[in-house]
C-alpha cells in the first residue's frame, strides 16, 4: 500500500501538523493569530497533495498544490486584509461561548469521531494515503464546525468555514486525486468568492453595528 | 438551444444593470430577460414532457423531467418576483440611491442564473457550484434593507448553508471515488444511477448521509432550519418569494436526485431517512407556527413545513406518491411567491411584519388584504387550491402502500398548520384596528404582478392543463416512481 | 557487569556535576539572545560554592521535613538519572529497577517535599509557590502520563533504554505524527515543570508572580546550595530524558569501551547545548502566561499528547 515509507510518514506528519492547525483555530484568542493558522493550514494542504503527487506520479496534484497556494495563502488572506479593516485584526475574544481548555477537551472527542465515521470507509476501499488524509480530512472539517459554533467573532468564523472547506480538500487529494479539472478550477474559484463574500459583509456589519462580534447578534428570536 | 438560451440572458441583463446606463433601465431590462426566460423554460418544460429528455450540448446542460418542472418554477418565480421587485425595490430603494438599485438588479440576475444552472448542468461537480453560488450572490440580496436584523440574518445564511454544503461536498467526493471504484468515470446523475449497484455500500451509505445533512441546512429540514426564518423574512418581499418558492425546491431537486441512486443500490434504503427527517421538519414548523410574531417569518416556517411534506411523500414511494411531491412542489411555488408579495404589499402600507401591529387590513388596505388572505388559503392547504390537492393526493398514496402511522401524523400535522396560518391571517385581515391606518398607495407594478401570480394560484387547483400533468408525470418518473 | 555498574556510576557523576554548567550556559545565551552580555557560564558553580560557605539560618519554628527537604530534592534527580539513558544506548547495570513511571514518581517526590517544605515555613510566599506548583504539577499529570503510555505502547515496553531504539528504525519513524506531537507535548511540559516561560519567569525576582523559586526562598547557606544544584540537576535530567528517550539516541555511546562512554559526554553535552538553544529562542519570543492562562496551556498540552495516543492507536 506504501510505495515509500517515508513519504507516507511525511504526509502522516503533514496531516497531524494539518490538525492542530485547525486546533490552534478553535484555541486562539487574537483574530490575527487565527488568520495566520490558516495560511499555514493551507500551506500544509498544499505540501500533501505535492507529497501525494511526488508517491503517485500524478502531475494533476502538483496543479491542485499551486491553485491552492495562490488562492489560500495567498488570494485569500490579501482579500480578508483589504474587505475588513485593519481595526478588526487588532481584537482578541475576551468572552467565549465555551472556555479553552473545555473547547480543546470536546476537539478531542471531535477527533476520535472523525475517526469512527472514517474508519468504514477506509475497511471498503483501499487507496494509497486515504488512510491519513481521510481521518484527518474529516477531524479538521468537524473541528472547523465546531469553531463556527463557539466563536463569537466573525473573522474566526469565517475561518472555520474555511477550515472546514481545508479538510474536505485534504480528504479529496487522497480520495479523489483525478477529479475533473474543470470541477477543480471551479472549486478554487469559490473559495475566494466565499471569502469575498463573507469579508465584505463583515464590512458592513462592522460599519453598521460597530462591532464584529456576530455571536452576540441574537435579536431574530420567538419570544 | 434553448438551455443555452435561458443561460445567457440573465447574464446580459445582469451585466446591463451594472452598467452606468442600467440605472434607469435595470428593472425593466431585468423584467424582459425573466421573460424570455420562462418563455424559453415553457418550451423545455413542454418538450420534456413529450421526449422525456433535452439535450443542448451532451456533455454540459441536459435536462429532463424533474429538472425541466424545477426549471419551469424557477423561471415563473423570477418572472414574477422581478415584476414585482420592479415597483417594491423602486419604493425601498429610495434609501440607498439608485446605485443600490443597480446592485440588486445585477445580483437578482445572476441569483436567477445560479438557481436556472442547478437543474440544467449534467456534471454534479458544476451542480454543486452552482448551489454554492446560490448562496453567495443572494447574500446581499438578504441584507438588502441594511438593518442589524437583515445583516445577521444574511450572516447567519451565509454561514450555516455553506457549511452545509462544504459538508455535501464531501459527501459527493465520496460518491465520485465510489464510481470510480465502480468503474464508471463521468461524473453525472446518470453516471452515479449506472455505477450504484457496484458501489460498495460502505461508500454510498455515508455520501448520501452527508449530502442529506448538508444540502438538508440549504433546504431547511429541521434540526439544521435555524437560519431559515431569519433569512427569508429579513429579505426584501421580492426576494423571499425566489428563496422560500423555488430556491429551497431547487436544492431539494438534487436531494431527490439521490433517491434514484440509492434505490438501485442493493441492501440500502433512503426512504425511512426521508420520512424522518420530513416528519420532523413538518412537525417543529407546526409547533413553532403558534408562537410566531413576524408574518414574513410565519411564511417562512410554512416553507420549512411544505419541504418535509414533499420530502415525505417522496419517502412513501410509489409513482402516486412522487406525483404528489411533484405536484406539491409546483403548487408550493406558486402560492408561497404570491404569499409574499403579498406580505411586501403589506408591509409597504403598515411599516411593519410584526402581527400584533398588523389588524384590520381589510379597511386599510383592501388589496393587501385579499392578496394575504387568498395567499394564506391557498398555502395553509385549503381547498380549492394546488396544496390542497397534492397533499390529498399524498396522504391517499400513503395510505394505498399501508403506511397509516406516517399518513396519520402527517394529517394530524397540516391540519394544526393549516388552523394557526389561519388563525394568523383572519386576525390580520379582520379585527378591530386598534389606530386608525393611512391609506397606502401600492406601486403599480405589484398590482400587476399580484394579478398576474394570482391566475396560477386559482387555476392549477382545479385544473391541471394536459402538458403540465405530463411534466409533473414525467418527473415522477424520474424521481423513480 | 562491573563495567555496567561503573559507567552508571558516572553517568550520575555527569549529571551531578554538569547540570550547574546547563544552567549558566542556558543564562548566558539568554542574555546574549536579548542583546546583553549575561554572567560567566560557571557562575552557578561559584553560586554554589559561595552557598556552601555560609552560615545556615533555620527557623525554630519549622520541623524536619525542612531540614531534610533540601536533600531529598537532591537525590531525586540522582535516582532518576540512574534509570534513564545519558551516555549509552544500552541498558545499564540499575535500569531495571524503574521504568519511565516509576522515574516520574521519583521526581514527583522531590518536588513534593519541596512544597511541604515551603508550607512549613511561616514565609507568605512559600505556601502561595507551593500551591501554584501543585496546580502546575496535577495539570501536568495527564499529560506526562498520556506521553509516557503512548510511548510505551509502541515500543512494547516502559523501560526508556528499549524505548528510545523505536524512533529512529527505520527513519520514516522520526516522522511518524505520535512521534512529533510527542516531542511537542513533552516541551510544552518541559517548559511548565521546569518553570521556563511561558509559565513562569526563572530570572524574576518579584516573589508573588513566582511560581517555582518562592520555594526556595527561606533556604540560607548549604540548604540553599543543595536546593539550587537540586533544581538544576531535575532540568538536566528532563532533558536527557526527552532528547534520549523522545527525540534521537544520536551521540550516545553503541559500545562498551571507556573511550566510547566517555566520548559520549561532550556529544551529549553538545546534544544538551542545541536544545538550550531552542528552549532560549522560545523563552525569549514568548511572553510570562497570566497564571489562569496555564491551564489552556497545559490543556492543549494534553489534547496534543491526546491526539498522538489516537493517531499512534489508529495505526497511522
Amino acid at each position: 500500500m506504501n510505495s515509500s515509507p517515508v513519504l507516507f510518514a511525511l504526509d502522516a506528519l503533514t496531516g497531524a501538523l494539518f490538525l492542530l492547525t485547525a486546533l490552534g483555530v478553535v484555541a486562539t484568542r487574537q483574530v490575527l493569530a487565527s488568520l495566520q493558522l490558516f495560511i499555514l493550514q493551507s500551506l500544509l494542504l498544499a505540501l500533501s497533495a505535492v507529497l501525494l503527487g511526488n508517491a503517485q506520479g500524478s502531475i494533476h496534484l502538483f496543479a491542485v498544490a499551486a491553485i491552492t497556494i495562490a488562492t489560500k495563502t495567498l488570494l485569500i488572506p490579501w482579500l480578508l486584509r483589504h474587505t475588513v479593516s485593519a481595526e478588526v485584526y487588532r481584537t482578541r475574544e475576551i468572552e467565549r461561548v465555551l472556555n479553552i481548555p473545555s473547547s480543546l477537551l470536546i476537539a478531542a472527542v471531535l477527533i476520535v469521531l472523525a475517526y469512527v465515521v472514517a474508519n468504514p470507509l477506509l475497511g471498503a476501499v483501499e487507496v494509497p494515503f486515504a488512510q491519513v488524509n481521510l481521518p484527518f480530512g474529516i477531524a479538521a472539517m468537524f473541528l472547523g464546525a465546531f469553531t463556527i459554533a463557539v466563536r463569537r467573532e466573525a473573522v474566526p468564523q469565517l475561518l472555520g468555514l474555511l477550515a472546514v472547506e481545508n479538510g474536505v480538500f485534504f480528504a479529496g487529494v487522497a480520495i479523489v486525486p483525478n477529479l475533473p479539472v474543470i470541477a477543480e478550477l471551479a472549486a478554487a474559484v469559490d473559495v475566494p468568492v466565499i471569502a469575498l463574500v463573507l469579508g465584505m459583509l463583515t464590512r458592513r456589519i462592522h460599519a453598521r453595528l460597530g462591532t464584529t462580534s456576530v455571536g452576540d447578534l441574537a435579536s431574530l428570536r420567538e419570544h | 438551444m434553448e438551455l443555452i438560451g435561458i443561460v445567457v440572458a440573465p447574464v446580459l441583463a445582469g451585466g446591463f444593470s451594472l452598467l452606468p446606463v442600467g440605472r434607469r433601465f435595470a428593472a425593466p431590462v431585468t423584467v424582459l430577460a425573466t421573460a424570455g426566460v420562462l418563455g424559453l423554460a415553457v418550451a423545455v418544460a413542454m418538450q420534456a414532457a413529450r421526449t422525456g429528455r433535452v439535450e443542448a450540448s451532451g456533455e454540459w446542460l441536459t435536462c429532463d423531467g424533474l429538472g425541466a418542472l424545477v426549471l419551469l418554477l424557477v423561471a415563473f418565480v423570477g418572472f414574477t418576483a422581478a415584476l414585482f421587485s420592479w415597483g417594491y425595490i423602486a419604493e425601498r430603494g429610495k434609501r440607498g440611491g439608485p446605485r443600490n438599485v443597480q446592485h440588486y438588479y445585477g445580483l437578482y440576475n445572476l441569483f436567477v442564473l445560479s438557481m436556472l444552472l442547478v437543474p440544467l448542468l449534467a456534471n454534479v461537480a458544476l451542480m454543486w457550484i452552482a448551489v454554492e453560488l446560490t448562496t453567495l450572490l443572494s447574500a446581499f440580496l438578504v441584507g438588502f434593507e441594511d438593518t442589524p436584523e437583515a445583516l445577521e440574518a444574511a450572516w447567519k445564511y451565509v454561514i450555516l448553508t455553506t457549511l452545509g454544503a462544504v459538508l455535501a461536498l464531501l459527501g459527493f467526493l465520496i460518491l465520485y471515488w465510489g464510481s470510480r471504484v465502480a468503474g464508471v468515470e463521468a461524473f453525472t446523475w446518470a453516471g452515479l444511477i449506472e455505477a450504484a449497484p457496484r458501489m460498495p455500500p460502505a461508500l454510498l451509505w455515508p455520501a448520501f448521509l452527508f449530502i442529506l445533512v448538508g444540502f438538508g441546512t440549504k433546504v431547511g429540514l429541521v434540526p439544521m432550519h435555524t437560519w431559515l426564518p431569519d433569512a427569508h423574512s429579513q429579505a426584501p418581499a421580492s426576494i423571499c418569494a425566489l428563496l422560500s418558492g423555488v430556491e429551497t425546491t431547487t436544492v431539494l431537486y438534487v436531494i431527490l436526485r439521490l433517491l434514484p441512486v440509492v434505490d438501485v443500490a442493493p441492501g440500502l434504503d433512503a426512504r425511512p431517512w426521508f420520512i424522518g427527517f420530513g416528519l420532523l421538519s413538518v412537525a417543529i414548523a407546526t409547533l413553532l407556527f403558534i408562537h410566531v410574531r413576524d408574518f414574513k417569518r410565519m411564511f417562512a416556517f410554512s416553507t420549512v413545513e411544505h419541504m418535509g411534506i414533499i420530502l415525505v411523500a417522496a419517502g412513501l414511494g410509489g409513482a402516486d406518491a412522487h406525483l404528489g411531491a411533484a405536484y406539491q412542489m409546483t403548487g408550493h411555488a406558486i402560492a408561497k411567491s404570491f404569499c409574499f408579495f403579498a406580505a411586501g404589499v403589506t408591509v409597504l402600507g403598515v411599516g411593519t411584519q410584526d402581527i400584533a401591529a398588523v389588524r384590520g387590513l381589510v379597511r386599510s388596505s383592501p388589496l393587501a388584504a385579499i392578496a394575504l388572505l387568498a395567499g394564506g388559503f391557498a398555502i395553509a392547504g385549503a381547498p380549492p387550491f394546488a396544496v390542497f390537492m397534492s397533499e390529498f393526493v399524498i396522504l391517499k398514496a400513503g395510505l394505498a402502500s399501508g403506511q397509516y402511522l406516517v399518513v396519520g401524523l402527517l394529517a394530524v400535522l397540516v391540519v394544526i398548520a393549516f388552523c394557526a396560518v389561519m388563525l394568523h391571517v383572519n386576525r390580520m385581515v379582520f379585527g378591530v384596528a386598534e389606530q386608525e391606518m393611512a391609506a397606502v398607495t401600492v406601486p403599480r407594478s405589484c398590482k400587476v404582478t399580484l394579478a398576474l401570480a394570482a391566475i396560477p394560484l386559482l387555476i392549477i387547483g382545479i385544473y391541471v392543463p394536459a402538458p403540465l400533468y405530463d411534466l409533473l408525470k414525467a418527473a415522477a418518473s424520474a424521481m423513480g416512481g | 557487569m562491573i563495567e555496567r555498574i561503573v559507567y552508571n556510576i558516572i553517568q550520575v557523576a555527569v549529571v551531578v556535576a554538569f547540570a550547574p554548567l546547563v544552567e549558566g550556559v542556558t543564562s548566558r545565551l539568554k542574555e546574549i539572545l536579548q542583546s546583553k552580555r549575561g554572567p560567566s557560564i560557571f557562575q552557578p558553580y561559584r553560586d554554589i560554592w559561595k552557598l556552601l560557605h555560609k552560615d545556615e539560618i533555620v527557623s525554630e519554628q519549622s520541623s524536619w521535613i525542612f531540614r531534610a527537604a533540601p536533600y531529598v530534592a537532591f537525590a531525586a534527580p540522582v535516582f532518576v538519572a540512574l534509570l534513564i539513558p545519558v551516555l549509552t544506548r544500552y541498558p545499564l547495570f540499575f535500569a531495571f529497577m524503574g521504568d519511565m513511571l516509576g522515574g516520574g514518581f521519583v521526581l514527583a517526590l522531590g518536588g513534593f517535599f519541596s512544597s511541604l517544605a515551603a508550607v512549613d515555613t511561616a514565609n507568605p510566599y512559600g505556601p502561595m509557590g507551593a500551591s501554584r506548583t501543585r496546580m502546575v504539577g496535577f495539570l501536568a499529570e495527564p499529560v506526562f502520563i498520556v506521553v509516557f503510555l503512548t510511548v510505551s505502547f509502541v515500543a512494547g515496553s516502559t523501560i526508556p533504554y528499549i524505548v528510545q531504539t523505536r524512533w529512529v528504525t527505520p527513519i520514516a519513524n522520526f516522522f511518524e505524527p505520535a512521534h512529533v506531537l510527542l516531542m511537542i507535548a513533552f516541551l510544552m511540559l518541559i517548559l511548565a515543570e521546569d518553570g521556563r516561560i511561558p509559565v513562569d519567569s526563572p530570572s524574576g525576582q518579584f516573589e508573588l508572580a513566582m511560581i517555582d523559586r518562592s520555594k526556595s526562598l527561606e533556604y540560607s547557606g548549604r540548604g540553599a546550595a543543595v536546593m539550587k544544584w537540586a533544581g538544576a540537576m531535575k532540568f538536566f535530567v528532563l532533558i536527557c530524558i526527552f532528547l534520549n528517550v523522545l527525540v534521537t539516541p544520536w551521540g550516545l555511546a553503541q559500545g562498551m569501551g571507556v573511550g566510547e562512554v566517555l566520548l559520549a559526554i561532550p556529544l551529549v553535552l553538545f546534544k544538551i547545548f542545541c536544545f538550550v538553544l531552542v528552549l532560549v529562542y522560545i523563552e525569549s519570543s514568548l511572553a510570562k502566561l497570566r497564571l489562569f492562562r496555564i491551564t489552556e496551556f497545559l490543556g492543549a498540552a494534553f489534547v496534543i499528547s491526546v491526539i498522538a495516543m489516537i493517531t499512534q492507536l489508529s495505526e497511522i
